[in-house]
């Protein structure tokens, strides 16, 4: 267990800066949620965190030292690319890979069979990969990143391509990793499944981070709240109208009336308006969620 | 961690299909260059069959004389009839008749053959000496001994016992020449393939980040010196067998006349044998780096060829220059293509292979492709270490000049 600290990295390649500034934190046993749009400098950055790259400036620490040759081989990595060797066999693929990662043989083959018989790849143990679908591609590339029981696994964007099914073994397979201490950083535009699995964020978006911590702490630095009334009649209206810095939305059901509201805004004082003019059946104040903030902190439409 | 990559390289490596398709043709192709002199003689001999026909005083002494040459099938004291197509199938589909008799001039022989191109010098050549007998009265045998000029030939290096010995060693050289060509170009083309396909894949990324790219790749040379020596072995033992089956052209028939062993013909000195293994080594080391520093800048495998064409052009160079070497291993253009890095491991040990190069002029060769190996490899490393992670456009030249000034 460690604790992975990014301090103001940098990476620029020839005249295009990919990473302009970045730090975070990631505790030991922890999920953190690695966000931004295409092009952020994701992928760069946890290229940087597995030295796959060297950081033009800033540091990255691993326990306090230098992420070095030693410490990367208990890091795990599963890219957004997908890279398998095409005849190789499943079984000896994710063996292999945990070879890469000083996995010694027998362990290597016990352990690929226990991860082929998780993820469900049993009918294909003996099979070249080329003959695999890309679904149980990608699952044999989680097997290869985790073999080793990774101290930091590290997946851009782990869900890509898969089915419901399939994306749920593969959520199995990453709360048992959780379970079992690993210090997970996802990369991934399935909003809600980074937001079920994540305890901490960080939006990254020009090369620089925009917005980090637990979705607590994002929502409490968020300046608005929804509030959402029913029935959508004008004595309610002119209440809300009326309510300093309160704009009015575009309503989810159409029944509704909604109005962003500063977040300090006191809500009890305003339901309390609204009953004393009308009849309101339904208040509710709705949290920003992830995607929310996210779209709003990149300032990019979904 | 270079273990790890290098066993699983080794293994995918002699298991693919390339791979042996490669080496069985190599030795095919050597058991064919062995013994294809020994086929083509055979169906020579085949057509060289002749019927003798003359008085026994004439034609026995041919017999033998003509025997190197020729298969005598039959022998007749007289002819009935002019001969024709008809009586050369009854004599044993013979391809003609030489009918010997006593002239003016000495011996006289008339030649009816269905191909009479066949019966031009050798033949002449070989009726000399009855022709002599006849002219002076000696017997043939003393004919012969008389016309024999003993000839001792020296080389100066110190080297070779005889010239037959020098011939010999020149058949093992254009083999061994050969099959080291075959050998660095097979593997290093092996290792542009596989860097392609780990490139394409993008297994690169994975590797890297588990790996260091110079380990990556140094393990990836050594597996393909290891693949590449095991080959080589493969090919050395078809070789031997089949020439000491078939008495082909790597051991002269001087060689064989003065009763050399076609094993011992191909039995290397150590002293080669290392200089073979260390010309290779330098060899594979220089056109690897290149090959996997071109794998590692293309995004699609149909790319292969394209960047490899400019590789190849080297190795073509070096074995042009060796094959000149073989006949002229002491010309200035040899000596000094031997000392060129990437002409240099084909060049030099072919010169080795057979003639008495200077000591100091393989030093030199060795340094000087060794210390390329090393210019080359941290070059190419440069080259392929960033051309890992480059996808998208393939780079300009620009670029990868300046990846190398980087």
């Amino acid at each position: 267990m460690g604790t992975l600290v990014l301090s103001h990295v940098a990476r620029s390649f020839g005249d295009v800066v990919a990473v302009r500034d970045i730090s975070f934190t990631v505790p030991p046993g922890t999920t953190f949620g690695l966000l931004g749009p295409n092009g952020a400098g994701k992928t760069t950055t946890m290229r940087m965190i597995l030295g796959i790259l060297v950081p033009d400036h800033g540091s990255v620490t691993w326990d306090g030292a230098p992420v070095d040759g030693r410490v990367r081989a208990r890091f795990g990595y599963l890219p957004e690319e997908r890279g398998l060797y095409g005849k190789l066999k499943v079984r000896d693929q994710i063996a292999y890979f945990g070879r890469l990662h000083g996995v010694r043989a027998p362990l290597d083959a016990r352990r690929a069979d226990a991860w082929i018989e998780r993820l469900g790849l049993e009918a294909y143990a003996n099979r070249p990969c080329a003959e695999l679908s890309k679904g149980n591609q990608q699952k044999v590339q989680i097997a290869c990143a985790a073999l080793h029981e990774p101290a930091l696994l590290i997946l851009d964007e782990p869900f890509s391509g898969l089915d419901p099914a399939n994306a749920e073994v593969l959520l199995d397979a990453l709360r048992a990793l959780q379970a079992a201490g690993t210090t997970l950083i996802l990369s991934s535009h399935q909003m809600w499944q980074i937001e079920d699995l994540c305890e901490s964020f960080c939006v990254i978006a020009g090369g620089a981070v925009r917005a980090a911590g637990t979705l607590a702490e994002l929502r409490a630095a968020w300046p608005t709240r929804v509030i959402e009334v029913e029935p959508a009649d004008d004595a309610l209206r002119a209440v809300l109208d009326a309510t300093p810095g309160a704009t009015r939305v575009v309503s989810t059901n159409g029944r509704e009336l909604a109005y962003e509201v500063p977040a300090e805004l006191d809500p009890a004082a305003l339901l309390r308006r609204l009953v004393d003019a009308g009849a309101p059946s339904r208040f509710t104040r709705v949290e920003p969620s992830l995607h929310d903030i996210y779209l709003r902190v990149t300032g990019s439409a979904a | 961690m270079i273990g790890v990559v290098f066993s699983a390289e080794f293994l995918r490596r002699v298991t693919s299909r390339t791979y042996i398709i490669g080496t069985v043709i190599g030795a095919l192709g050597i058991v064919a260059l062995a013994l294809l002199p020994r086929l083509f003689a055979g169906f020579g001999g085949g057509s060289d069959t002749i019927v003798l026909v003359g008085d026994p005083a004439l034609t026995t002494p041919a017999r033998t004389l003509l025997g190197s040459d020729y298969r005598v099938v039959a022998t007749l004291p007289r002819l009935d009839a002019t001969p024709n197509a008809a009586f050369l199938d009854a004599h044993r589909r013979a391809q003609a008749v030489v009918v010997l008799g006593r002239g003016t001039g000495g011996l006289r022989a008339s030649v009816y053959a269905r191909d009479p191109s066949l019966f031009r010098t050798a033949f002449r050549r070989d009726l000399a000496p009855l022709q002599l007998s006849l002219a002076t009265g000696l017997s043939v045998a003393q004919v012969r001994q008389r016309t024999a000029v003993p000839v001792d030939v020296h080389d100066v290096g110190g080297r070779f016992a005889s010239a037959s010995s020098a011939e010999a060693a020149k058949g093992v050289g254009y083999l061994l020449s050969f099959l080291l060509y075959l050998a660095i170009l097979l593997n290093a083309q092996s290792i542009l393939a596989s860097v392609a396909e780990e490139k394409t894949s993008r297994i690169a990324e994975l590797l890297v980040a588990t790996i260091a790219p110079v380990q990556l790749l140094t393990a990836k040379i050594l597996a393909a010196a290891a693949t590449g020596l095991i080959q080589l072995a493969i090919w050395l033992v078809a070789g031997i067998v089949a020439n000491s089956a078939g008495g082909g052209i790597f051991s002269d028939a001087a060689a064989q006349a003065s009763n050399v062993p076609a094993l011992d013909a191909l039995a290397l000195p150590q002293g080669e044998v290392i200089a073979f293994i260390a010309f290779f080594a330098a060899g594979l080391v220089q056109y690897g780096v290149l090959f996997a520093a071109a794998g590692s800048l293309i995004n699609r495998t149909e790319d292969i060829g394209s960047v490899q064409g400019p590789l190849v052009l080297p190795i073509v160079l070096g074995f042009f220059f060796a094959q000149m070497g073989l006949q002229y291993p002491n010309a200035t253009n040899t000596v000094v293509a031997s000392q060129i890095p990437l002409l240099g491991p084909f060049v030099m040990f072919t010169r080795i292979a057979v003639s008495s190069v200077p000591a100091w002029q393989i030093v030199l060769s060795l340094a000087i492709n060794v210390g390329a190996a090393v210019l080359l490899a941290f070059l190419a490393g440069k080259v392929y270490r960033v051309g890992l992670l480059l996808y998208g456009r393939p780079p300009s030249l620009r670029q990868v000049v300046a990846t190398l000034r980087a």
